[in-house]
């Protein structure tokens, strides 16, 4: 953590489906700045989590608070401060990318100028020209999800929340969005992000943590974790911890 | 750019893209084509002015459509859009008033209401006030207001009923009965067009000198406003109840609106209901394809629940003697001849409510499942085989429904009974073929790369073509019935001919299937051949 009050501060958090628990007794700090990746099996409840924190979800149990806000006192504040890069980007079929960019920062309160000074260089950066001014039906899953990247990252978000932001990505957009988001985190945004990509965790995130079972397993630095889960690749720590969650659990969330 | 801009900016790029062009020209000649065929049927009613009826009962007439497509989008499309529209996430997500993306889902399924209740109103209400010299320029202009006082207050309170119940009711239950609803709304909508379309009004007009509908209070005073305006009374008691009316209801929806994010959050929470079965599945690929129907069918507690829905609307079908009360009450019809023709024509009637539901599972509804399809080894034959099969026994259903229900009803002979449901499988061969035409045409149902089919234009022609293919292969039965109504007088000879009834259904049913499934494989074959 880069010091200071955390971004995402929860405590307890937990969140229930029809009496089966998909996250629960989650709590996490995540500071300024700090770039903070989100390891798991499919169904751990990584997206659960950040449909939390996003506020798409309410927590059955548990305080969640980003960027010093409470998520139930303080709703459109709080949303003005989020972006979040679902896996399916949310983006309305026939309008072109620059206009699903214009909405979103219309939505998120940010002036003409601002946005298209902005949104241009996000449209170069993420390699978006050959792309940007034709009807988004047509892209392809990767560019569906930079061009919503690029529209969010347009209203500057002072937390940035991306579930699976590497799928359906070339190697270049994935180098590209790489050094993009160290240069959001260098700025000061608050980027956390889930992956089964561990190279990605490993090259670029701050800290990590590990779900398992709806619960937080394992929590730091990758070096930390080496020392904590013995010698050897993200991988073989992940490894390590799902069998240590897989012997000592009880099970799921639920039971 | 606000949300209504972006949709209005949405609808505007349609005309930039081949696909585009595409959903947008076929559903312009969808409602063009209704508009016709709908004014071509209601224009009959004309006739009945000069037997009395006022001018506000056939404007009355005229405007019912406005609260039945209301009912049917509001409960179907608009329902879909509240809960699961693809841009929910992002309104949900923008530092916006929270009820903005329900006022969005209500501005465009009021859009779209708007767009089918005036394609099938207009054209009529138009005519009558052409009639009516000279009507004056206040009617021409309150025309819309009605339009919009007869569908949008429909539309806001069926949305607003909906968000308060999964706000406060939601979970499997409640998703299965909004689900179910939506179905029937669906089936219902299609049941009173086809009804509408084809069965003529002459007859009633000719009895009753009066369209005999019971109309809902807003589209009365809708009438009584513009029949006012019309003949120059200007009563503005009407009007000022209408508008009234609207802002009621847009009251009622913009409060509901407020409910929406947290119905939103229980909608996304509850999972949809599904049945689990464990069993074997076969190898063979015509097998498991069909086995791979019926599982879509029974693993789905709604599909279930929607045939015993159909069940329910083929019983009422019955029992008003839809198409049917001339055939049962014509005089020196042989009984047996009379209940046999009543039977056969319901169930054309039942089979052609679902024939484009059916007809999806040969590749519409596969659509982003295409690619397995496609790169898969199995032959073409084999796999449409197996979805015919599953189609043909799911076809029984209707046949089923209408021997049981209307032979009970009509007093049918076991005779007549087993006669129909010889009859009826011929019948059933040609449904077959006809929809294993239609249902692989690659012009109509080739999905894209993507697996996405253009929706709205393609699927609206193929029912369309469907419908009338399928009247066409039935066509021989119409010379059939003359011939029996026409030489059939005692029981003896009605069994004698209902032999040959018989066995020519099977013929035409072995032909019309031959054919129509020998060019479904061809065009299955190309479907998924490289492109």
């Amino acid at each position: 953590m880069n010091g200071g009050e955390p971004m995402i501060a929860t405590t307890g958090l937990g969140r229930s489906f029809d009496g089966r628990w998909a996250v629960r007794n989650l709590s996490l700090a995540i500071g300024k700045g700090e770039l903070y990746g989100f390891l798991g099996q499919n169904g751990a409840g990584k997206t659960t989590t950040l449909r939390l924190l996003t506020g798409l979800l309410r927590p059955s149990e548990g305080t969640l608070r980003i960027a010093g806000m409470d998520h139930r006192a303080d709703g459109a504040r709080l949303r003005q401060v989020v972006g979040f890069v679902p896996d399916t980007p949310p983006l309305y079929d026939y309008l072109t990318g620059r206009q699903h960019t214009a909405l979103v920062a219309s939505l998120w309160n940010v002036d003409r100028r601002t946005r298209d000074e902005r949104a241009e260089r996000f449209f170069d950066v993420l390699g978006l020209r050959d792309a940007i001014d034709e009807p988004c039906k047509a892209a392809s899953h990767g560019t569906r999800k930079k061009i919503h990247l690029a529209a969010v990252l347009t209203t500057a978000p002072q937390v940035l929340l991306l579930d699976e932001p590497t799928t359906g990505l070339d190697p270049m957009s994935t180098r590209r969005l790489k050094d993009l988001l160290l240069e959001e985190c260098a700025r000061g945004t608050t980027v956390m992000l889930s992956t089964h990509v561990l190279e990605i965790a490993e090259q670029v995130c701050d800290r990590v943590g590990i779900l398992a079972h709806g619960r937080l397993r394992a929590q730091g630095t990758v070096a930390e974790l080496r020392q904590r889960f013995g010698d050897g690749s993200l991988e073989d720590v992940f490894v390590r911890t799902m069998e240590k969650a897989e012997s000592t659990d009880d099970g799921p969330a639920a039971r | 750019m606000g949300l209504l801009h972006a949709d209005l900016r949405s609808l505007g790029n349609l005309a930039t893209t081949r696909t585009g062009r595409r959903t947008l020209g076929g559903a312009l000649v969808g409602l063009v084509t209704i508009a016709l065929m709908w004014w071509s049927t209601t224009s009959v009613l004309l006739e009945s002015r000069h037997l009395g009826t006022s001018l506000q009962s056939l404007l009355a007439t005229a405007l019912m459509p406005c609260p039945i497509v209301a009912t049917w989008l509001g409960l179907s499309l608009a329902q879909r859009q509240l809960f699961e529209s693809a841009e929910l996430p992002l309104w949900r997500l923008a530092p916006i008033p929270p009820w903005r993306g329900a006022i969005e889902v209500g501005v465009r399924a009021a859009f779209v209401t708007l767009a089918w209740a005036s394609a099938m109103s207009l054209p009529f209400v138009t005519t009558l006030l052409l009639r009516t010299q000279p009507a004056p320029a206040l009617a021409w202009a309150l025309v819309p207001v009605a339009l919009v006082c007869c569908t949008v207050p429909v539309l806001g309170t069926i949305l607003s009923v909906q968000i308060v119940l999964v706000r406060f009711f939601s979970g499997r239950v409640l998703r299965i009965v909004l689900t179910i609803v939506a179905a029937l709304a669906s089936v219902g909508f299609s049941a009173w067009l086809l009804v509408g379309l084809f069965t003529t009004s002459a007859p009633r007009v000719a009895t009753a000198g009066a369209p005999a509908i019971a109309v809902p209070w807003i589209v009365d005073t809708c009438a009584e406003m513009l029949a006012s305006a019309a003949t120059g009374e200007n009563d503005t008691t009407p009007l000022r109840f209408a508008l009234g009316w609207l802002g009621l209801t847009a009251a009622i929806f913009w409060f509901a609106a407020r409910l929406h994010p947290g119905a939103a959050e229980r909608h996304l929470a509850t999972a949809p209901a599904t049945l689990r079965r464990r069993s074997a599945w076969p190898s063979a690929v015509a097998a498991v394809v069909r086995r791979k129907e019926f599982a879509q069918v029974l693993q789905q507690p709604v599909a279930l629940m929607g045939f015993v829905a159909f069940g329910a609307l083929v019983w009422v079908l019955v029992r008003e003697r839809v198409f049917v009360a001339g055939i049962l009450a014509q005089r020196g019809l042989q009984p047996d001849v009379a209940h046999l023709g009543a039977m056969v024509m319901q169930w054309f009637l039942a089979v052609l409510l679902v024939l484009y539901a059916h007809m999806g599972r040969l590749v519409l509804w596969d659509g982003p499942q295409w690619s397995l399809w496609t790169t898969a080894p199995a032959s073409p034959w084999a796999i449409v085989r197996g979805k015919l099969q599953s189609v043909a026994l799911l076809l029984l259903w209707p046949l089923l429904l209408v021997a049981v229900i209307a032979g009970r009803a009509y007093g049918a002979s076991s005779a007549v009974t087993l006669t129909f449901v010889a009859t009826t499988l011929g019948g059933t061969l040609a449904a077959l073929g006809v929809l294993a035409v239609v249902g692989t045409s690659p012009r109509l149902m080739r999905p894209d790369l993507g697996g996405a089919m253009a929706q709205g234009g393609r699927s609206f022609l193929a029912a369309m073509l469907l419908v009338l293919l399928f009247e066409f292969a039935m066509s021989p039965a119409v010379f059939a019935w003359s011939w029996l109504t026409a030489n059939v007088h005692t029981a003896a000879a009605a069994r004698a001919a209902f032999v040959w009834v018989a066995a020519g259904a099977w013929a035409l049913g072995l032909a019309v299937g031959g054919v129509g499934v020998a060019l479904g494989v061809r065009n299955f074959r190309r479907l998924c051949a490289p492109q």
